[in-house]
């Protein structure tokens, strides 16, 4: 491998990590503050996806467009699912079987609407920029990955100012580290676990569009990002944003260099071993650090 | 020292709370009047803690009624008694470890009601505890026994509490800190705020306290003023070890 190629391969894993972060967030909220596994997730993920192929097909909204309105639409769908659902479970510490069940259910039903409304076709958005790229020296970019990370990173952005600067990004933070505490200061846990729920869901929406973007999608779509999102959780851990992205960079950067790596000039790895890269760090990091990246560079002390 | 209805800031009557099918407290009653230290003392596992669990709403009551300021508050949940300006200082401070000393603080404010003075309370607050100053971006999971305590109290003053309950403020802290720690509550209460004060050290939470209630197992089995309560000789034997050396926590 040349340098080129070499660099070619990173920015490329640089850029899927953006969109890697914004669907695995989701997920972490909704673990962080309801202790929840939120298989349902790939669902989400699955109808953003033709949630964007609806609006760019019928009304022609550019995909991009319709990927910023998943958030609002998405969000009042998951505050939906939560009232109708979530709320029933059983409050816990740990994740029940009852929940996990009740998403389970949720995504089959949510696969099945699918394939009752868009059939088991594979889908793709093609707009007129999905094939061209950009040249910046030797480095070749494909044009939709430079802008779906570009929004997955601002998107991030504003979900880190939210999770740092609002009352409702420290309710939820709160509510993650400390549950009693944050009982006894007068958090509504039922008013932020609803909010956190929308706005998981929101994310999920918005990262199906942007993946919608990129990859052929069907209504199955979604269960292998559903186990890169576990993978980026464990790795990052649940306290910031910016655990989630490094988790994210991490992966991606596994996932894409994995393949390439020779041993006496033959691929050790063949392209359908792929999806077990993930599956394999998974492990990996569980061994070795069960309390996820961050706990390597943070220095806490435990509370008496 | 006979307490008029009209100063009982809380009147707690006939609780009966349980963990599950394990009763913990029968038939508590007891009453904390405005202005004053009133203390339960106790050994561990009396009940004192879930006594001020059930008061901050945290735990429902089986029966009984818990009056604040005339109010029957007993099916309001946690957050209605914080918006009645009752404040909990948990056991074992409670802190949220990977947020900074500043929002630790902040969340003492989390309610709406609360939010317009949390700037000129965390001005109050540091004036009271210069180290949380010093300390305010740190997190509070790296703050020393001692200033997460003075954090906790910190965050339970913020709304400006009429009733400031205080869990074991001084477990756990070395003895030069345990002074401390008294001395403020005793200039808090000094400014007019309501404490009710629960603990294991016997000796100073009678000092600190005017009036005292006495726990075992479950129930309340002797009260009165304090200073009686420091000299009865049951009070001595149980928990003042006769009188002699006096342990801290």
């Amino acid at each position: 491998m040349d340098f080129s190629q070499f660099l070619n391969l990173l920015i490329s894993a640089l850029l899927l990590a953006g969109v890697y972060a914004a669907m695995a967030v989701g997920m972490t909220v909704i673990y962080g503050v309801m202790k929840i596994v939120n298989l349902a997730h790939a669902g989400f993920l699955m109808l953003g996806a033709y949630f964007a192929f609806e609006l760019y097909e019928r009304f022609h909204i550019d995909p991009l467009f319709g990927a910023v309105l998943a958030l609002p639409v998405f969000f009042l769908f998951g505050m939906g699912v939560h009232w109708l659902l979530v709320r029933w479970l059983p409050k816990s510490d740990t994740p029940t079987l009852a929940s996990l069940l009740l998403m389970f259910g949720f995504w089959l039903v949510l696969q099945n609407f699918a394939y009752m409304v868009w059939h088991n076709d594979d889908r793709s958005i093609t707009t007129p920029r999905t094939l061209s790229a950009v040249n910046i020296g030797q480095i070749t970019v494909p044009e939709v990955n430079l802008i779906v990370f570009a929004a997955a990173v601002v998107c991030l952005i504003v979900l880190q100012i939210v999770f740092n600067r609002s009352w409702f990004g420290r309710s939820m933070r709160a509510l993650i580290q400390n549950p009693y505490a944050a009982q006894i200061v007068g958090v509504d846990d039922g008013r932020t676990s609803r909010l956190t729920f929308g706005l998981g869901t929101a994310f999920a929406g918005f990262a199906g569009a942007l993946l919608g973007m990129i990859y052929t999608f069907s209504p199955d779509f979604g269960r292998q990002f559903l186990l890169r999102s576990f993978v980026i959780i464990v790795l990052g851990g649940l306290d910031s944003v910016s655990g989630v992205a490094l988790g994210a960079v991490v992966l991606a950067v596994v996932e894409t260099f994995g393949p390439q790596i020779q041993f006496h000039g033959k691929y050790i790895l063949p392209d359908s071993l792929q999806p077990a890269i993930s599956f394999a760090l998974l492990v990996v990091v569980l061994l070795i650090m069960p309390k996820g990246l961050a706990s390597m560079f943070t220095r806490k002390r435990r509370l008496t | 020292m006979s307490q008029a209805p009209a100063e009982k800031l809380l009147e707690a009557q006939n609780l009966d709370v349980s963990y599950g099918v394990t009763q913990v407290l029968w038939g508590i009653s007891f009453s904390v009047a405005r202005g004053k230290v009133t203390c339960i003392i106790g050994s561990n596992g009396a009940g004192k803690t879930t006594t001020l669990n059930t008061i901050a709403g945290v735990l429902p009551t089986k029966t009984g009624r818990v009056i604040l300021n005339g109010e029957d508050v007993t099916a309001l949940p946690a957050r209605e008694r914080v918006n009645r300006h009752i404040s909990l200082v948990p056991e074992g401070r409670q802190l949220w470890p990977n947020m900074s000393v500043e929002e630790n603080l902040m969340m003492g404010c989390f309610l709406p009601n609360f939010r317009h003075k949390a700037h000129g309370s965390l001005t109050r607050i540091y004036d009271l505890f210069p180290r949380l100053k010093e300390r305010r971006r740190q997190m509070a999971g790296t703050l020393s026994g001692g200033e997460q305590q003075m954090c906790a109290i910190g965050r339970g003053l913020m709304s400006e509490p009429q009733l400031l309950m205080l869990d074991e403020p001084s477990l756990g802290l070395a003895p030069k800190l345990v002074d401390e720690i008294f001395e403020f509550i005793a200039n808090i209460a000094h400014q007019g705020v309501t404490i009710l004060l629960v603990g294991q050290n016997v000796n100073y939470t009678l000092q600190v306290s005017h009036y005292g209630y006495v726990m075992e197992v479950g129930r309340i089995t002797l009260e009165g003023p304090s200073d009686m309560l420091f000299n009865n000789e049951h009070v001595r034997r149980a928990y003042l070890g006769t009188g002699e050396e006096v342990s801290a926590g």
